[in-house]
């Protein structure tokens, strides 16, 4: 054989099983009797479980029913999911009232609307989208969730987060349909474009203060009844239990992670403590601190209810796990960062914030959400001091007189319900870190 | 080119304004003792070229003047302020100083002209359209600027370093320091990144930079300095200390890289 080619080679075409599905298969399933028995085998398993599960939840199963005892009469072997039908209204929003149930609906459009944005390529300010959503929409859908009278404080947040809203709409349509910012649509309205920098703050700065006067006025009128929190429950509540632990846990996380690594004795024994104190009890313990033990420490007539008390369980316990994400991700900053960014003059903030943060979250993302899905889960713990979150729902359906000791169903839809909402996130946090790597290449 | 140093030692002594001073300055790594009583003055427009074997504390001496890194014993002053504890005096110091290191030390998540406008608008507070219209000048100026919206890890090594230069000049830094800024580049490289600081030593910069690059210290130091185990063994004219170096441990080491 010639060591030398004197000619070009050829191209061949790559091996079937680079190609296609069928060259795979035969390659990795079916290479020898052995690891084709084995398949066989495999493959037949798989099919009695499926087959099973399918006969069970759907084929055998009843959908229509008034009591558990009619499901029974239908078919002894199904699933009788008219028990989790029936009680929908109660896994979704507990015993919140039913007339009122817009309002929880309300407060998910208007979460999802406001953050549409930051999904969407074309409109600007995202920064800003994502802040006003953490400052402005808890205030909001706090008092369309339990309504009741105003405090002034109160009316003032609630007009700012409606107008931040209508902002964030408006800057959203302008972004779609004139590809700029809301400011800059506004300049060319006004013809100000060439004006300088100060005329285009100051009516920036004009339109939102009348638009903030007239808004506090049309708000000052309306109300809603008062909704107490004893009955919110189900899916809601977990949700607005988990959102605001993911909303207030990250950046909590974040200052206990500078905390920790600060110059500052004081300020790192005591966060370095506080993270691992937390750390090193299961939620469980938390929970049940904070509903027994932490009256006892509070000054007298000074009272948390129960819900509070679990937020804020839930918030700390977080915190610390996001902490130390957050210092991992810190870690793993080459010096040489910080350096660069002290030798253009950036002080301890600016490093952090604008070169250091940006960074380090972007490697964080998947232990980021990792925490969040497990929050979500945990979440599911407060039912044990009293709160009928969707875990509590669904298993009070089995002491309901018609559907008394229906388990195995509403357990099943509420593992779906969960699997769905999990794996949504973890799905996006995996599309969130490819577009992220796609923006800043190294 | 002998008429530009002339030039420019013209300038020097013109306004022998003290740019950095340090007065017997110690520093320790622990037990390990870096830099041994350091004395060094440089003026307005004066360029100083230091050399030295690896671990010679050439890196700590430049990096203790621009306060990346703390002095245990003496003074450093620059620009007038006596370098110590105080935090808005190094905030001060650090935008008076620029500095370029081996290994660039871009921001990868910014493109190249974030990276150069990020000091201008959050430190000097310059409105962004003029931030933007510095930095597209100095990129210009170093020659890159049809890569302004390309991320740092896009560029080849050479350019990177010379983003890193442009980057220091857009804040009007006093005084550049460079640690090593062509040794982490391949040779092909490195003309490129040394043409670009041999044009800006033409400008009067005051400078001080660590290189083993002996033609290029030809070209623009007034004076070069050796050091080897924390001190400051020779200081001298380039011509002199290549020419006829006055310790046998310059001798050797001149050896080693020539
Ligand atoms: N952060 C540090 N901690 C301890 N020792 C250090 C540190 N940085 C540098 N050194 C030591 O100080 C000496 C001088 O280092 P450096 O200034 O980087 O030398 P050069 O730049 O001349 O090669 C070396 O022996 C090095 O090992
Ligand atoms: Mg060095």
């Amino acid at each position: 054989m010639a060591i030398i080619t004197k000619e070009k080679s050829p191209d061949r075409p790559a091996p079937l099983s680079e190609t296609t599905p069928l060259g795979w298969l035969r390659i990795n399933l079916f290479s020898s009797t052995f690891n084709t028995g084995l398949t066989l085998i495999m493959l037949f398993i798989v099919y009695l479980t499926i087959s099973g599960v399918f006969a069970w939840g759907y084929l055998d199963a009843t959908f229509v029913a008034d009591k558990r005892r009619e499901c029974y009469d239908n078919s002894l072997t199904g699933a009788c999911w008219a028990g989790v039908i029936a009680w929908l209204d109660n896994i979704f929003y507990g015993r919140y009232p039913r007339d009122e149930l817009w309002r929880v609906n309300l407060g998910g459009v208007l979460l999802v609307l406001w953050m549409a944005p930051l999904w969407m390529s074309r409109v600007k300010a995202k920064v800003l989208v994502g802040a006003s959503v953490i400052i402005f929409y808890p205030f909001l859908a706090g008092y369309i969730f339990t309504g009741g009278d105003k405090s002034w404080f109160m009316q003032f947040m609630v007009s700012g987060a409606i107008l931040a809203f209508i902002i964030n709409m408006l800057n959203m349509l302008s972004g779609l349909i004139e590809n700029t910012s809301f400011a800059k649509f506004l300049f060319k309205l006004s013809g100000q474009v060439e004006a300088s920098d100060k005329t285009q703050r100051n009516l920036l700065y004009g339109v939102l203060f009348a638009a903030f006067i007239v808004i506090f006025a049309i708000q000052s009128s309306w109300t809603v009844t008062e909704v107490s929190w004893t009955k919110w429950g189900g899916l809601f509540l977990t949700l607005v239990i988990s959102g605001i632990g993911i909303a207030s846990s990250l950046p909590l996380g974040i200052v206990l992670a500078l905390g920790r690594r600060s110059k500052l004795p004081v300020v790192r024994v005591l966060s370095t403590g506080f993270i691992e104190i937390f750390r090193s009890v299961p939620l469980i313990t938390v929970l049940f601190m904070a509903t027994t033990m932490f009256p006892l420490f509070m000054p007298e007539g000074f009272f948390l209810n129960k819900l509070v008390q679990g937020i804020i369980s839930v918030v700390l316990f977080n915190a610390c796990y996001m902490a130390e994400i957050v210092r991992a991700g810190l870690q793993a900053i080459p010096k040489g960062q910080f350096e660069g960014s002290h030798t253009i003059g950036l002080g301890y903030w600016g490093t952090m914030g604008l070169v250091i943060m940006p960074q380090a979250l972007k490697h964080m993302i998947p232990n980021i959400v990792g925490n969040i899905i497990g929050l979500l889960k945990d979440t599911t713990l407060v039912s044990i001091i009293g709160l009928f979150d969707i875990l509590g729902m669904l298993r009070s359906i089995s002491k309901d007189i018609p559907w008394l000791g229906l388990h195995k169903e509403p357990l099943v839809f509420g593992a779906i319900l969960f699997f769905i909402i999990c794996f949504s996130m973890s799905k996006y946090s995996r599309h969130l870190e490819s577009k992220l790597s796609a923006g800043n290449k190294r | 080119m002998s008429e530009e140093i002339n030039t420019s030692q013209l300038v020097s002594a013109a306004t022998s304004e003290q740019m950095i001073e340090i007065n017997k300055m110690n520093k320790w790594y622990g037990d390990f003792h870096v830099l041994k009583d350091i004395n060094l003055t440089v003026h307005k427009g004066e360029r100083f070229v230091i050399c030295g074997p690896s671990g010679s504390g050439k890196s700590t001496l430049i990096r203790c003047i621009n306060a990346l890194e703390e002095h245990q014993e003496g003074d450093i002053i620059v620009d007038g302020i006596k370098l110590g504890k105080n935090l808005k005096n190094l905030d001060h110091i650090r935008t008076e100083v620029g500095m370029v290191f081996q290994n660039f030390n871009l921001f990868p998540h910014l493109t190249i002209l974030e990276n150069l406008t990020l000091g201008p608008i959050w430190v000097r507070k310059m409105a962004k359209a003029d931030a933007v219209e510095t930095a597209m000048m100095y990129l210009e100026r170093v020659k890159i600027s049809e890569q302004a919206n390309k991320y740092p890890g896009q560029l080849s090594g050479g350019q990177q370093q010379r983003v890193a230069i442009a980057r220091s000049l857009c804040m009007s830094p006093k005084i550049m320091l460079f640690d090593e800024p062509t040794s982490a580049l391949d040779p092909e490289m490195i003309k490129e990144v040394l043409d670009v600081m041999v044009e800006l030593a033409d400008t009067g910069m005051t400078m001080i930079v660590v290189t083993h690059e002996m033609g290029f210290a030809k070209t623009i130091a007034d004076e070069v300095i050796f050091m080897d185990a924390g001190d400051i063994v020779e200081r001298n004219k380039p011509e002199a200390f290549f020419g006829n170096p006055e310790h046998e441990r310059t001798q050797q080491f001149l050896n080693q890289i020539l």
